[in-house]
């Protein structure tokens, strides 16, 4: 493997590493604080990427403005499908089954509501407009202003969302949600309000990343189903309910897209086009040799249920 | 009592009315037109453009067929193929079990045809595709027929010997794996090395991929190793191609290559993009389509299409408008049998020229008139320019 194709894979797995982590929190926080491994999460991706979309075709191509609407539409999304959805489910005491089949007619609605208005629209296989440019050049290293980008934002989300967590009152209940429902119920701890709020952060979580997502690939209402299973590898590989686990798996998995893949393909000749089999096969080797996944092994920072 | 009365008369009325409608209904003959396409997928805007283009095809051949009497009429019956082989062997199947239809528009590419090849041949249904080019299914003897777009057999060579005119002693190919691209990727080396070409490194991306970095990273490194004479072929799907071309406009080796592309590549989006406009443009990308004359039926399906959707009609939907006509013509030739159809269409085909090219089908019952246009991005990345023409048939290659 050349050594200016070693550096470039690694820069990728930053990059993409760290937009799998910002998916992949929301889906760890949600089956901490839910106990609901949602897979309309892609959708909520999808959602906040066409809010992107959307704001950067309208002429605004400030990425904090853009972040924002994606980010906004995100977490409404989430919410409404709490509110209209989950809420009225867990009220009837469904199993968790049932929530995970709602979860993916949930998915279904949303994706092509999107597809309608992707149709209606013609926005099907768009760039979010932020021009890329070189802003760092080395050697082979080669840094984009989108690298530029989406790194800081995704490292100072995580750390936000650490802060939130472990500094403030409403972390503090989260966690407690986290650990026992019915305990924190009983100790006054306003539950739905709780609930509410973490849908706002999920969802606008992954309204983020899919602004993100939809800067580095094409908008289309498919992109955050495609990329979800890489996601849900990440938050398996972080054992679904460690933070600092999660980030762990989501550069994980991006190695071994990007370098592992990429060493595999120029050594041993496997094709490139197995490459979304690493996921499916980090999801099955966790689940047989390490089904808590990295919790054990990090035990500070951001674990939800302590 | 008046009032009963009244009742009486509307009752016979409505029971006189009723069998009056019936009895229309029984002299009507409906054929089941089935049609298979993607409308959802990142194809999803193909499909449902290409029905709408069948729609008016059967609406116009309805309306003829009203005006001279015939009691037959076209109904037709669709399924979502998801743009999978699998959805497409669903699809024909729900259309086949719920219509009985016999012939089937559709599916879009070649590995959704090849997917309902199976069923279609046990069943004796007859797909008459009007996009798909893949060799993989150029069979003789079977139930499927390509009867608008040329195989990739005529592509391939165009693009070989632009290749070996372009001067590029190596080619990196990437293209998806599926049928089409697989096809295409066999194709072209085989050409591309039998007219003189040297080596030909490809990369294969998973067809649902939409991030494609270490795809570029890969024929990046590739290209630098096989010098400066190198050249870079990409046979992606819209939706990839962007995704590629995206992380490729920073990449030093591949910004410095020149580049050839799939028809796919050429879409509208691709060029709304400055970055991605100015990257094409500046890899002197070229691509081979089949090639864009009118006939004197284009403007009118045009004119006909903005009347009924109010919108222009997408690329390729005439393919779709022609196909549904071929199919229509022949069953009202065969009569509603898949059998006689299959017989017949061959034909009909033949003798049909609609609103792109005249259709003529080879022993494996794809088009065999393969001519295309060379088209170039502009300099300033604009647009597209004809910048010359390949006659498949002579295998020459014609520049403006």
């Amino acid at each position: 493997m050349p050594p200016a194709l070693l550096t470039t894979s690694l820069v990728n797995t930053i990059q993409i590493g760290s937009l799998y982590a910002l998916m992949a929190l929301g889906i760890t926080l949600t089956f901490s604080v839910m106990k609901l491994p949602n897979f309309a999460h892609a959708e909520y991706v999808t959602a906040g990427a066409y809010a992107a979309l959307i704001v950067s075709l309208s002429g605004s191509l400030n990425p904090i403005v853009i972040l924002a609407a994606a980010f906004i539409v995100g977490a409404l999304t989430a919410l409404v499908s709490q509110l209209a959805v989950f809420k009225p489910l867990e009220g009837r005491q469904v199993s968790f089954y049932t929530l995970i089949l709602s979860s993916f007619a949930i998915g279904l609605i949303i994706r092509y509501i999107l597809f309608t208005m992707a149709d209606y629209f013609n926005l099907f296989d768009l760039r979010i407009q932020i021009p890329l440019q070189i802003v760092y050049r080395q050697g082979s290293l080669i840094l984009s202003n989108l690298f530029a980008l989406v790194v800081p934002t995704s490292i100072l989300l995580v750390i936000a969302l650490t802060l939130l967590l472990n500094r403030t009152a409403l972390g503090r209940e989260m966690r407690a949600l986290a650990n026992n429902a019915n305990l924190a119920r009983v100790i006054g701890i306003p539950v739905e309000r709780v609930k509410n709020v973490t849908w706002l952060l999920v969802g606008g979580l992954a309204g983020v990343a899919g602004a993100l997502w939809g800067m580095q690939t094409a908008v289309n209402p498919l992109m955050g189903w495609v990329a979800i299973i890489s996601v849900f590898a990440a938050a398996i590989l972080g054992g679904l309910s460690s933070f600092s686990g999660t980030i762990l798996g989501a550069y994980v998995v991006a190695f071994s897209e990007n370098t592992i893949m990429l060493f595999l393909n120029f050594n041993f000749g496997v094709d490139l086009a197995y490459k979304p089999a690493i996921p499916f096969i980090i999801i099955i080797a966790v689940l047989l040799i390490r089904p808590q996944g990295f919790t054990q092994l990090i035990k500070r920072g951001g674990d939800l249920q302590r | 009592m008046i009032k009963n009365c009244l009742m009486v008369v509307l009752i016979v009325m409505l029971t006189i009315m009723s069998v009056a409608g019936l009895s229309a209904q029984d002299d009507m003959e409906i054929y089941a037109l089935g049609v298979a396409l993607p409308f959802t997928g990142s194809f999803g805007t193909f499909g449902q453009d290409f029905e709408r283009g069948i729609d008016l095809a059967v609406a116009q051949m309805n309306a003829e067929l009203e005006a001279a009497g015939s009691s037959i009429r076209f109904e037709t019956a669709s399924a979502d193929t998801e743009q999978t082989p699998e959805g497409a062997a669903r699809a024909l199947q729900t259309i086949v079990q719920t219509t009985g239809a016999q012939v089937v528009v559709g599916p879009l590419t070649t590995a959704e045809v090849l997917g309902a090849k199976q069923f279609a041949d046990e069943n004796g249904v007859v797909i008459v595709a009007m996009a798909s080019s893949g060799p993989a299914a150029s069979i003789p003897g079977d139930n499927i027929f390509r009867v608008i777009y040329p195989p990739d057999t005529f592509s391939s060579k165009a693009f070989a010997t632009i290749a070996l005119e372009r001067g590029h002693e190596n080619i990196v190919v990437l293209h998806v794996d599926d049928a089409f691209g697989n096809g295409m990727n066999e194709q072209f080396i085989a050409n591309y090395q039998a007219r003189g070409g040297g080596e030909v490194a490809s990369f294969a991306y998973a067809p649902q991929s939409m991030e494609l970095s270490a795809e570029a990273a890969a024929v990046s490194a590739t290209l630098a190793g096989f010098g400066d004479n190198a050249g870079f072929f990409c046979v992606c799907f819209p939706g990839a191609a962007e995704a590629f071309v995206q992380v490729a406009q920073i990449d030093p080796i591949l910004t410095s290559v020149q580049w050839m592309g799939n028809e796919a590549m050429t879409t509208d989006e691709m060029l709304e993009d400055p970055g991605h406009a100015q990257t094409l443009a500046n890899a002197s990308f070229v691509t081979v389509g089949q090639s864009a004359e009118s006939t004197p039926l284009t403007p009118i399906f045009i004119n006909d299409f903005v009347a009924m959707f109010d919108k222009e009609p997408g690329i390729f939907t005439n393919y779709a408008f022609d196909a549904a006509n071929i199919a229509m013509l022949t069953m009202l030739a065969a009569g509603n049998d898949g059998a006689a159809v299959k017989s017949m269409l061959p034909f009909i085909s033949n003798h049909y020229i609609g609103t792109a090219v005249q259709a003529f089908l080879d022993e494996n019952g794809d088009q065999a008139i393969a001519s295309y246009g060379i088209y170039q991005v502009r300099e300033d990345g604009s647009g597209f320019e004809e910048i010359g023409a390949y006659d498949g048939n002579t295998d020459t290659i014609t520049y403006k």
